[in-house]
């Protein structure tokens, strides 16, 4: 046998290993491409019940915030926030927020949204929905960003009829997780530190959540329709682009000379914080320590022999075993005692701060009473717009005292800073003006306070019962016979509850 | 002579065959990619998928990689001896399918995995480890004679880990 023999054989039997090698390979891979394999889900699939046939640990823990029912009115707790947001709706109705599976629910029940008759009427603008329900993006896919973000919030009531799920923060074709809400993209865009285009998986776990946990303003933007004719869209917008922080955001604000409302009493210019909840994780030890959203408010959880991601979104205080305890040694009532005890911290210098803002804004009225200028005026009701807009960026994403307690507690020191400078800027004018020792009205509770800023509450509840006894019903017919198939039942809420319905 | 010219092209044609084969092997198999110490290269089969998964919800997450347990860290040829070792083993086992559905560490890895927690938690375990000396071994294979995970059965995959335990983990769907 010569060579050329000999190179031909180990050729053949090396050629034919290899064959049979790659011909595993591939049984293999098709193997994994099988594991990987997707149920057949519409795109932008509204219904979380129709995700839930293939993921049914996940839709049960996710209808499991259910659970989460109790009405926490934020507006009896403190009732200076009434009076720190006079002449805005939240003087009028604030209640913390509940379970995921309750969004729209409450979004439509709340005092807030008001009494719309048609789908013309009514104060807010359809941009009220944008963080309540899948039915956002699915519009969203189908009308254009700019038609959704047009006309009053009352336009799309029949449209938007599931609570947020599934669609929100999954991609149908892979189940990987996406960002449904373009804004989130330009916004860390536009800040430039951390570009969307760049996220790891570690990463959406979080962005997904700060597609609605995080501040935003409506930004007024001109557009044209397929028509040819003007329309004004209140566009979500994350302020971001001089950065994330309360003074980066501040300025921004500032800039632009935005604000949400003037204030009925003290007439500053004011803002609304929305609820900066990624902002501030990012400053705190478990933001800083790459840690996502989901690590604690969606935990590895162990069903007979299966794992899965908890999608019971909530405090992770009701599951500190599969929580904090994946990292740290101090035993359940100690964690439950830190926790308790940061909150006692950030609300000590809340109230200090609403107290002295409240203060503020009962003074400033009184200036302009006596006859203050404009000139006069505008150091202080600056002061004002400030204090408020820290306080505020401090509270209002509730988490913020155990996200990032040092960075709430500062903001929460700037507040109550400013407060008093207002105060003191006031103290000369009213001196100036001869009412030197004046002091506010007194108020000791929610409705006193709602009395004093000249709210007419039974008129607003009877108005709102109203619009859920005749426009929300015919929402849900339309929903449920518009051949669309966007409306399930299942998502009803059957319990009525608010914190007017509680008083009354 | 002719004929030898004939035989002369058909080996060539031939090794050339082998040459091609070879490299879509190697790219079919991602091959280069093993060289990597990503962990995401360890769920290139899907077999390591639950490890990945449970890996990935741990608190070792963001301090320890796969290879930083599993491999040797004294030494770079160590290192590579153990990760031609264990891909050897995985290899034969992914081709024949001779594992099953619950994947055990086996004694040569425990003995590094061992290691590699005593030089993270020196501080911690320098008593225990002066003490070890004085008690019973439960396996002499692992140095201080008892695997550390026989108490910290969580640390870090959990007792849950049976290939069919995360049906629908995300992140292995990442790269």
């Amino acid at each position: 046998m010569n060579k050329s023999m000999i190179v031909i054989v180990v050729s053949v039997v090396a050629t034919v290993l290899m064959l049979l090698l790659l011909g595993s390979i591939q049984g293999n891979k098709a193997d994994q491409a099988m594991i990987n394999v997707v149920p057949n889900i519409k795109k932008l699939e509204p219904r979380s019940a129709e995700w839930g046939k293939y993921y049914p640990r996940q839709y049960d823990s996710y209808i499991a915030t259910k659970e989460s029912d109790k009405i926490d009115d934020v507006l009896k707790k403190d009732p200076n926030l009434v009076v720190l947001w006079a002449g805005y709706a939240f003087s009028k109705d604030y209640n913390a927020p509940r379970g995921h599976f309750y969004m729209l629910e409450d979004n439509i029940n709340t005092l807030r949204t008001a009494d719309p008759v048609d789908d013309k009427t009514g104060p807010m603008p359809t941009a009220c929905w944008t963080c309540k329900s899948p039915d956002v993006p699915r519009l969203m896919a189908e009308k254009g960003e700019l038609e959704f973000f047009t006309g009053k919030w009352s336009r799309l009531g029949a449209e938007i009829v599931n609570p947020v799920g599934c669609a929100d923060c999954h991609d149908n074709e892979t189940m990987r997780l996406s960002v449904k809400r373009d804004f989130l993209a330009r916004a860390l865009d536009a800040e430039g530190s951390a570009p969307f285009a760049k996220a790891t998986h570690q990463d959406m776990r979080t962005l997904v959540c700060a597609q609605c946990h995080v501040e935003y303003y409506f930004k007024k933007t001109d557009w044209q329709d397929a028509d040819g004719k003007d329309q004004t869209a209140m566009v979500v917008t994350l302020p971001w682009n001089n950065g994330l922080s309360v003074e980066a955001i501040e300025q921004y604000y500032d800039e632009r000379k935005f604000s949400d409302w003037t204030h009925q009493l003290s007439k500053a210019p004011m803002l609304k914080a929305q609820h900066p909840g990624y902002e501030t994780f990012k400053t705190g030890m478990h933001g800083q320590n790459n840690l996502g959203c989901a690590d604690c408010h969606m935990p590895y959880v162990r069903e007979g022999g299966v794992k899965y991601s908890d999608h019971k979104i909530g405090s992770p205080l009701d599951n500190i075993r599969n929580t904090c305890l994946n990292c740290h040694g101090e035993s359940e009532e100690e964690f439950k005692q830190i926790v308790k005890r940061k909150l006692e911290r950030k609300d000590e210098l809340a109230f200090a701060a609403t107290d002295a803002i409240a203060k503020a804004h009962f003074e400033a009225a009184k200036a302009w009473e006596l006859g203050a200028s404009e000139d006069e005026m505008t150091p202080a009701l600056m002061d004002i717009r400030h204090a408020q807009w820290r306080w505020d960026f401090a509270v209002a994403s509730h988490g913020g005292f155990f996200h990032a307690p040092e960075e709430t507690l500062r903001i929460l020191a700037t507040a109550i800073d400013k407060g008093y400078a207002a105060r003191l800027k006031l103290r000369d004018i009213l001196a100036k003006y001869g009412a030197p020792g004046f002091e506010g009205p007194a108020f000791s509770n929610k409705a006193e306070a709602q009395e004093l800023i000249g709210l007419q509450m039974d008129k607003l509840v009877d108005e709102k019962i109203t619009f859920l006894n005749t426009l929300r019903k015919e929402w849900i017919q339309k929903a449920s016979h518009s051949g669309k198939d966007i409306y399930d039942p299942k998502t009803e809420v059957k319990t009525f509850k608010t914190s007017y319905n509680a008083e009354k | 002579m002719k004929n030898s010219n004939v035989m002369t092209y058909v080996a060539t044609a031939c090794a050339v065959v082998v040459v091609v084969v070879f490299v879509t092997l190697v790219y079919e198999s991602r091959a280069l990619s093993y060289l990597s110490s990503d962990p995401k290269v360890c769920i290139t089969c899907h077999t390591m998928n639950t490890h990945y998964a449970t890996w990935q919800h741990s608190s070792h997450r963001e301090q320890a990689s796969c290879v930083d347990c599993h491999l040797p860290r004294d030494s770079f040829v160590k290192k590579m001896l153990a990760k031609s070792r264990d891909g050897y083993n995985h290899s034969v086992a992914m081709t024949f399918g001779t594992y099953g559905k619950n994947l055990r560490v086996t004694a040569n890895a425990a003995a590094r995995i061992q290691n590699n927690c005593i030089s993270c938690h020196a501080e911690a375990v320098s008593q225990m480890h002066e003490n070890s000396e004085l008690y019973v071994k439960f396996d002499d294979k692992v140095s201080m004679g008892r695997r550390c995970w026989d108490c910290h059965r969580m640390v870090p995959h959990g007792r849950t880990k049976s290939l069919l335990s995360t049906p629908d983990n995300l992140g292995v769907k990442e790269r």
